[in-house]
């Protein structure tokens, strides 16, 4: 190697050489007399243009800081970086596999892509320096901890945070780092992943398939029987007009009246079914004698479908039309809602109750820390079917008798002939409904967020 | 013979008696607590009590009930409710099985169909009913229409589902020691489905006695189409109370009770002898 060798005793080129690497990321936080000591020890080099500093697989002596010129820098074969070539300038420092203990050996060539000035210091000498003060040492080697990351980890964003776990002082501004990429990044890093997939535009040709099947034949081609039958393009018009034909839309009051009664309805039978259905289902469960007096009635009412409970309810609740509809949504939760939260009693293994009770618990405390918990999945399946439950009967009981509701909705209007009505109630009971029970799942989901890590991690899907 | 074959037939013997002590106490307790329910209402219901006090007592029930037996329009309505149910559910069989092993075994089609089939799902069966009535040409078919959807969604989601928790590593082993695809629906999927396919026939089969019951009254109460077109035991409870007949009406609930548990036991039935493999457990 052709480097012109230049002393460093004079007191202005140790300032120079102070400053520079103040420059660079990872000694920018050292104290001037730690500088000065690195300074010490650095030797101030001129390379030639062409000139190759290091080769791949040359040993590891000296960490170079690039003080002016340009460098080239090329990783060698093998190596899983985005970047493989990058051309670096004053203040980047290059040769950090020196700070590597055991003698380790070149990953990159360098190049000198014009002539340049490079501060050179051996990699064993600086480690000493920095021996002296740990707390400068940890800084400067996370640094470049960060900088290797950066050269070798694939998305740039990830870089960004994953810096080793080292030192108390930047713990707080890494956690928060740590939280973005958990929420946002995540998100849309699996959006993408999602598009990338087949799925998505499967999923359109299939709603496209199913909309433009209905629409061609009930609007464009009228076949058959299908020409009775209100189009999408029909409904949809209807749906969003400010003055609809048949006086239902988006901008109609009475549209929402409607939705809020069926909501208030399942609100106070879905609240009461599980209100008594729980702690009924709970000592179904727990006690063999109130299940072997209670469960056969039970059982016996139970093969009777809600809905021939109608006229029956109308004759018992006679105080108008909304009680009789609440009991029948409130019957259908209640069934489903105690069933499955006995079943949950019973699929507890034995042996829980069996060892809290040799540990000394009460019989209050086994109920409190081990029925309910052991229950609490099949509580929740129960609320699931119990709301989609609630609904159906809902619907045909408001259908029967009521006097708002969506059900009276679409009654109605197939009676008085407003057939796009008919759909669009039709429509935004699926909405409704499929929106009570995906809130259901996610209050499940969040008091049971052990179940759901079992199922994430046992689970093939 | 040693002496541990009696010693073991004294031990079971024992532990039958114990059971079968246990089920006599079962069945006591079982039959006390229906005697008890059904004094209760008769008592509730002639003291005036709130609510029972206006449902007809057990006792006028069975008054009314018994002449019906020899009724032979009462048992046409059993017949009509019954072939209702039967053909809805059959269709929802033969269509929604089918279906369901589709999707969860081609990627492809499960992508094209299951979002639409998740849209339509939440929607109530019998909020189908005044649309099934415009579409389809006679009352009796869109009654089946109706009775069809009530059990298809949920045969779909349970076939969709067994099929679909089948664990991966039974595929793997199968095509690594050289099995057809067909072998692998046959030997794999189809048995290892069966179990759900007969827990979605069970549900489906509750679904459509709800349905039929409700499209029944809906279609024979709601005034607009004509009500000589066809019994039914929906119809029958609708026609009581329409009449006041309200011994008549509970009559046709614990009638409806009766047909549904005839038909879920007879499926439960069906589905031990087809899967043998759960037995043992």
């Amino acid at each position: 190697m052709d480097l012109i060798v230049q002393s460093l005793a004079g007191e202005s080129v140790r300032e120079h050489v102070i400053a520079l690497l103040r420059s660079t990321a990872p000694f920018a936080a050292l104290s001037d007399k730690l500088l000065g000591r690195i300074a010490v020890i650095a030797t101030l080099e001129r390379v030639p243009r062409g000139e190759v500093i290091y080769q791949v697989g040359d040993p590891a002596k000296d960490l170079y800081v690039v003080a002016s010129g340009q460098v080239r820098h090329a990783l060698g074969p093998g190596a899983q970086a985005t970047v493989l070539v990058k051309v670096v300038g004053r203040g980047d420092v290059i040769g950090w596999a020196a700070l590597l203990k055991d003698r380790s050996r070149r990953l990159a060539k360098t190049t000198a892509l014009e002539e340049s000035e490079l501060l050179k210091i051996r990699g064993d000498q600086l480690m000493e320096v920095l021996g002296d003060d740990p707390v400068a040492a940890q800084e400067v080697l996370e640094r470049c901890a960060k900088m290797i990351i950066e050269d070798f980890t694939v998305p740039a964003w990830l870089a960004q945070v994953q810096v080793l776990p080292t030192g108390k002082a930047a713990a707080g501004t890494r956690a928060g780092g740590a939280s973005n990429i958990r929420g946002l990044a995540l998100f849309m890093h699996r959006i993408s992943k999602w598009l990338q997939g087949p799925t998505p535009y499967l999923m359109v040709v299939g709603f496209a398939l199913f909309f433009g099947a209905w629409y061609l034949l009930s609007e464009v081609f009228h076949l058959w029987r299908f020409a009775s039958i209100p189009g999408p393009h029909q409904v949809l018009i209807e749906w969003l007009n400010p003055n609809p034909v048949y006086g239902l839309s988006v901008y109609s009051s009475e549209y929402y009246i409607h939705i809020w009664s069926s909501i208030r309805r399942i609100l106070i039978g879905f609240t009461i079914a599980t209100a008594v259905g729980v702690p009924v289902g709970l000592f179904l469960g727990w006690s063999r004698t109130f299940r072997e007096y209670v469960f056969p009635v039970f059982e016996t009412l139970r093969p009777i479908p809600v809905l021939a409970w109608v006229p029956l309810a109308i004759v018992m609740f006679k105080s108008g039309a909304e009680t009789p509809v609440i009991f029948l949504a409130t019957l259908a939760s209640f069934y489903a809602t105690a069933l499955n939260t006995m079943l949950g009693v019973e699929s507890i293994d034995e042996a829980y109750p069996r060892a809290a009770a040799c540990l000394g618990a009460s019989k209050w405390q086994i109920f409190r820390h081990v029925v309910i918990p052991g229950a609490l999945p099949y509580i929740f399946t129960g609320l699931q079917i119990s709301v989609g439950v609630a609904w159906f009967s809902l619907v045909a009981a408001e259908m029967v008798s009521g006097e708002y509701g969506l059900g009276y909705v679409i009654n109605t209007s197939y009676v008085n002939v407003r057939y796009p009505t008919i759909v669009i109630g039709m429509i935004t009971l699926g909405i409704v409904g499929y929106v009570t029970s995906a809130l259901v799942r996610m209050a499940g989901d969040y008091m049971m967020q052990w179940r759901v890590r079992e199922l994430a991690l046992g689970g093939r899907e | 013979m040693s002496a541990a074959a009696p010693a073991a037939a004294l031990a079971t013997g024992r532990t039958r008696g114990r059971e079968g002590s246990a089920l006599a106490r079962r069945v006591r307790r079982a039959v006390v607590s229906v005697v008890v329910f059904v004094l209760l209402w008769e008592l509730g219901s002639r003291l005036k009590w709130p609510w029972v006090g206006d449902a007809p007592p057990p006792s006028a029930v069975l008054k009314v009930w018994l002449p019906l037996l020899t009724d032979p329009g009462y048992w046409y309505s059993w017949y009509q409710s019954s072939r209702r149910v039967l053909t809805g559910f059959l269709f929802a069989q033969l269509i929604g099985i089918p279906l369901g092993l589709a999707m969860a075994t081609n990627r492809v089609f499960n992508d094209l169909t299951f979002p639409v089939f998740e849209v339509l799902r939440p929607i109530p069966p019998l909020a189908w009913v005044p649309a099934a009535i415009i579409f389809w040409p006679t009352q009796e078919s869109s009654i089946a229409f109706v009775t069809f959807l009530g059990a298809f969604f949920v045969v779909v989601i349970n076939v969709l589902g067994g099929a679909k928790s089948i664990d991966v590593r039974y595929f793997q082993s199968a095509y690594s020691m050289g099995a057809t695809k067909w072998d692998v629906f046959r030997r794999i999927i189809l048995p290892a489905t069966l179990p759900s396919i007969f827990v979605g026939a069970a549900v489906g089969m509750g679904i459509t006695w709800e349905v039929v019951v409700a499209a029944e009254m809906i279609s024979g109460g709601g005034g607009a189409i004509q009500s000589s077109a066809g019994g039914g035991l929906g119809f029958f409870i609708w026609n009581s109370y329409i009449g006041f007949s309200y011994p008549q009406i509970v009559v046709g609930m614990i009638s409806i009770g009766i047909a549904g548990y005839i038909s879920s036991s007879i499926i439960r039935a069906v589905g031990v002898v087809c899967t043998p493999w759960l037995r043992t457990r």
